[in-house]
């Protein structure tokens, strides 16, 4: 665990200095074409819920990201009021994540329908932070689909 | 009511609908968590206790909260002067009952009530990102996270109330308060006229989310916030 922001860096330095690769990711590329978004299945199915079943998981994935950690730069307090955080590398801040997610959802996102625009976010984010590998993810999506529609091997 | 009855009235339902497909989004949902798990990003545990607070949040309590405070002058005032003082009554506890146990990563401990008057309007929003006050009113909708909203209600907030169905008179002035990761803020309504005499459960019921973010004003009747098309940015977003 590393201290980060002592010195009470400025915001805009800080966050330039680490702009997001937002180049596209083939595989959430092949999702957002082909994935059927909420609304489209409570529809079909005549389900009057507005948010899809997994909102909450991925609502409490971005809490549990974050750490309980305070923002490491604070993006919202007055520049005096900014502190310093303790933070890591496995955490990713909640400013940060929402930031990146605006800029992911305008250049590639912005014709999926929320929340499945936040959740392809976030995927991008953790890959390009290489929190995550994009081949292994693409892995697990394959093990999880099996389980979910097959079931498990005897 | 007899037993048989019973067993032929479980018969006369037909269950519920759901959907019958698991969706690609689903699929990575999941996959996301149980990698970010694997890796050791977060625990299971630590996912378990969010997912356990998430599910006890919703608006209600900051509907009870204006509410009370359209019934007793004393308690609109604790509300106006110490927002999380006031929310201990409709049992939210802005500190110790997190997870974290010192508020959210994402919700500072500072509830604002901003009071409307006759005169004077509030509408809330977060320029900066979507900074919420989740513990007392729940899951920000679509609309209050995007750029267009967030933009705009700062430029032109007389045209975008119009836009969602609130139209207010040229003597109203409408003030615009941005939350940020120090204070969260609701809005605390005018109690609408046709109310004399409710209890404080009829009362709660037409305190919707929309009236406490401000884009929308109680009335007698309804129960439910308007369905809002999101409608893209004409220009993009730009850090």
């Amino acid at each position: 665990m590393t201290e980060v922001n002592p010195g009470y860096i400025e915001l805009d330095e800080e966050m330039s200095s680490k702009e997001l690769d937002s180049s596209p990711i083939n595989l959430l590329e092949k999702i957002k074409q082909e994935g059927r978004v909420w609304d489209d299945l409570s529809e079909e199915y005549g389900v009057e819920n507005p948010d899809p079943p997994w909102r909450i998981s991925l609502e409490s994935t971005c809490d549990a990201l974050a750490g309980g950690y305070w923002a490491p730069f604070n993006i919202c307090l007055p520049k005096d009021e900014r502190k310093p955080v303790m933070a890591d590398d496995k955490k990713i801040d909640s400013n940060e994540r929402r930031w990146e997610e605006d800029k992911l959802v305008d250049e590639h996102y912005a014709d999926v329908p929320f929340p499945e625009r936040q959740l392809l976010a976030l995927a991008h984010s953790m890959i390009r932070r290489g929190l995550i590998d994009e081949n292994e993810l693409a892995k697990k999506m394959k093990n999880v689909d099996k389980r979910l529609n097959i079931g498990y091997d005897d | 009511m007899s037993d048989d009855h019973d067993h032929e009235h479980e018969h006369i339902h037909p269950p519920a609908p759901m959907v019958d497909e698991v969706s690609e989004f689903e699929v990575l949902e999941i996959a996301v968590r149980e990698l970010a798990i694997e890796k050791g990003l977060f625990t299971q545990e630590d996912h378990n206790q969010w997912t356990d607070y998430m599910h006890t949040l919703g608006p209600a309590p900051a509907a009870r909260l204006v509410a009370k405070a359209w019934l007793d002058p004393e308690y609109k005032k604790l509300c106006v002067e110490d927002g999380v003082k006031a929310s201990l009554d409709v049992n939210i506890d802005w500190v110790n009952t997190m997870p974290t146990k010192f508020g959210t990563p994402s919700d500072y401990c500072n509830l604002r009530v901003m009071e409307d008057t006759p005169t004077l309007k509030h509408v809330v929003v977060c320029t900066l990102c979507s900074c919420y006050p989740r513990p007392i009113l729940g899951q920000s909708p679509e609309w209050y996270r995007t750029p267009n909203y967030r933009r705009r209600i700062v430029r032109w907030p007389r045209q975008v109330l119009a836009e969602f169905g609130l139209q207010l008179p040229e003597d109203v002035e409408i003030r615009v308060v941005d939350s940020n990761q120090k204070s969260r803020m609701i809005v605390l309504p005018v109690r609408p006229e046709g109310t004399e005499g409710w209890t404080e459960d009829q009362l709660a019921e037409i305190v919707t989310r929309d009236c406490l973010i401000g884009v929308a004003v109680p009335k007698p009747g309804v129960t439910n916030n308007a369905k809002r098309p999101v409608r893209k940015a004409i220009n993009p977003y730009k850090h």
